[in-house]
């Protein structure tokens, strides 16, 4: 398909409409944990389905915590108008000291603890992140369950150029690092083409509003 | 819309009634509004039973801290929320619908919504959670995992006696070998066959041959720990992955096994028989780079223990 | 004469967004920059008597620019204007010497609201 890259004016009205999402899943986050959660600038990129195991290794690399090693991976797909995947990246240390935060009883093994945590976290951060950005483009998506899709692998394991049905997507990642236990996740948003085009229209107007 | 008994409201009405799903809704002070026939039909409670009603006082046994937890967040965090029956294996519990067919599973296994329902002001005043019933797909899944399980143990067994075969015996040495490489731990490996064997096949018969090979392999498996990993690497020959253990300890494991072997004859179909091993073992030196290598000196050891007069352990030369 | 004020964002349309929520009769000279780097040479040249800060910048911080204000003895008067809402950020930046605290997206009622409380309107 013929596409087109955002200009740099939608580039950096995107940015800025998922930079007030982050704040906004940031400050749930930091409410349901009591701790204070660190934000960084969230960055955008239209990727190639080819291209995107890379560019999202390269993005996660450049964070501040360098490169995380293995990662535990979660996903969840969200949908409306637009339609696309949440996938949220934990490294493997810094997960355990979640258990205590969120209040869990005792009742479950401790492997079955840490995925509940997991999936519970993703949930909140992208509903979160999703909802704001949703609300700033006058929309409103719904959500499947988070499901886990990795367990400690390298993270060019996680995404199959071949499987993806799409061949270009809006990539946008998100950091957040809780101060208190060393803990860090980023959230991956993929969007394929035609939300990509959705999104083109939702930030013209936002543009002209100016 | 039409409907014989009125408005679109009364046709959705009945539907979230009679859907095959729970439904029930509570508001901010956990008091139930709305229960659906399937939560009704589940748990033996009718509408009237609960509606009105705070829903823990109803339901003790619910997971009250978390399950207010979940509830707060929605609240606050106008977010959908889930929970599968793979973390939680229910919120209610209900009996499941197979109580014929099944007994793998004690009660309806569930996968829960949580949806945030919003009045005009963008403010969630209830929270609305639907149940399915996943019972099916998680049997589903078990008899699958067990299917994959014997899968998997089929193909990494040695069909005679039971223990790992040589595809195993490396792949785990090659993880193994990786590891106390990376965390720069120790690790040994013994090999070891058994001494005059073809001269057992011979005197008493290949079957006789085959229970000596099996009860030295169950003699020699009673004899390790849970962490070892031990296989049969061919004929007569086995292999012992040592983790976490230094020559010293591989040399003590050692001179056990030639000991539990030697210390009483194997009684097989065709008598008694007198059995003796030859162990061969060598230690992961940061001048091995692959387990392959590793593996080449244990047999080399072992190789060096024939032409000197079997029955013993021999460590590799360099470390001798 | 009018007010100097510095607009202070990485992105341009969120600088965009705050000087179009400014009372459209206040009397002010705006100037734009882009990073914290920037926006200290402006503020060191007189451009931000009030400056409106954003706090997530790649590079130096909005934090960052505030510790900077202090340890140069910069004399300006300190808005954040933040996508990062939690009451941890606006307490460190207030500690950091933030005199106001506005909230992205920002809205023109509350903007207005800090100018007035200090006297600016």
């Amino acid at each position: 398909m013929t596409f087109q890259e955002y200009t740099p004016d939608q580039e950096d009205a995107l940015q800025e409409v998922v930079n007030i999402a982050m704040g906004q899943a940031g400050a749930a986050l930091a409410q349901v944990l009591d701790v204070y959660v660190a934000l960084s600038v969230p960055r955008v990129r239209i990727v190639s389905a080819d291209g995107v195991a890379d560019a999202v290794q390269a993005m996660i690399a450049s964070a501040q915590d360098g490169d995380p090693g293995d990662v535990t991976a979660v996903r969840q797909g969200f949908f409306n108008s637009l339609r696309g995947e949440s996938i949220a990246l934990f490294g493997t240390e810094g997960c355990n000291s979640l258990a205590d935060l969120m209040g869990h009883e005792q009742a479950l093994e401790k492997d079955e603890i840490d995925r509940e945590l997991l999936l519970e976290v993703s949930n909140i951060l992208s509903g979160a992140v999703l909802n704001g950005v949703a609300e700033q483009l006058d929309t409103d998506f719904a959500f499947s369950a988070p499901t886990l899709m990795a367990m400690r692998q390298p993270v060019n394991r996680l995404l199959d150029a071949q499987a993806l049905g799409w061949d270009y997507a809006l990539l946008v990642e998100v950091n957040f690092r809780l101060e208190a236990p060393g803990f860090s996740c980023h959230l991956v948003l993929l969007m394929p083409e035609e939300s990509i085009e959705f999104m083109r229209r939702g930030l013209d107007a936002m543009l002209e509003g100016l | 819309m039409n409907h014989p008994d009125g408005d679109s409201r009364d046709l959705l009405e009945s539907i979230v009634d009679r859907v095959n799903v729970g439904v029930l809704v509570v508001d901010a002070h956990y008091t139930v509004v709305r229960w659906n026939r399937f939560m009704a039909m589940h748990s033996g409670l009718a509408a009237d039973d609960v509606l009105g009603r705070d829903l823990f006082t109803v339901f003790p046994d619910l997971p009250r801290r978390w399950l207010t937890q979940k509830l707060r967040g929605v609240f606050l965090l106008k977010n959908y929320a889930f929970t599968s029956w793979e973390q939680r294996p229910y919120l209610f519990r209900f009996p499941h619908n197979r109580p014929a067919t099944t007994a793998v599973v004690d009660c309806m296994r569930q996968d829960c919504t949580f949806i945030p329902i919003k009045d005009g002001d963008n403010h969630v005043t209830h929270v609305c959670i639907t149940i399915m019933d996943a019972t099916d797909t998680c049997i589903y899944q078990i008899q699958l995992r067990e299917a994959m399980d014997s899968l998997e143990k089929s193909s990494a067994r040695d069909p005679l006696t039971g223990i790992f075969n040589r595809g195993h015996i490396e792949s785990r040495l090659r993880d193994e070998f990786a590891r106390s490489h990376r965390h720069d731990s120790d690790l040994s490996v013994i090999l070891f066959d058994i001494d005059h064997f073809k001269r057992v096949n011979d005197l008493h018969g290949h079957m006789a041959g085959d229970e000596v090979l099996c009860e030295v392999a169950n003699r020699v498996a009673g004899a390790l720990r849970k962490e070892d990993v031990f296989g049969r690497y061919g004929g007569e020959e086995f292999t012992v992955v040592l983790p976490d253990s230094d020559l010293a300890a591989a040399r003590v494991v050692a001179e056990r096994l030639r000991h539990c072997i030697a210390a009483r004859p194997i009684v097989t179909s065709a008598g008694a028989v007198d059995v003796t091993v030859t162990l061969g073992v060598c230690r992961r030196h940061p001048d091995i780079a692959t387990h392959e290598t590793l593996l080449n000196r244990a047999d080399q050891a072992l190789y060096r223990g024939k032409a000197g007069g079997r029955n013993g352990v021999f460590l590799y030369e360099d470390e001798a | 004469m009018p007010l100097p004020v510095l607009v202070v964002d990485d992105s341009s349309m969120s600088r965009k967004l705050t000087i179009r929520a400014f009372p459209g009769d206040w009397d002010v000279e705006v100037s734009q920059a882009s990073g914290g780097q920037e926006a200290l040479d402006a503020i060191e040249r007189g451009l931000g008597h009030v400056v409106f800060l954003d706090l997530t910048m790649p590079g130096m911080s909005g934090f960052d620019v505030l510790a900077e204000i202090r340890r140069r003895g910069l004399d300006c008067f300190a808005v954040v204007v933040s996508a990062d809402v939690q009451p941890k950020a606006e307490e460190q930046a207030r500690q950091l010497g933030a005199m106001a605290f506005v909230r992205k997206p920002v809205k023109a009622d509350a903007l207005h609201g800090v100018l007035r409380e200090y006297g600016f309107l």
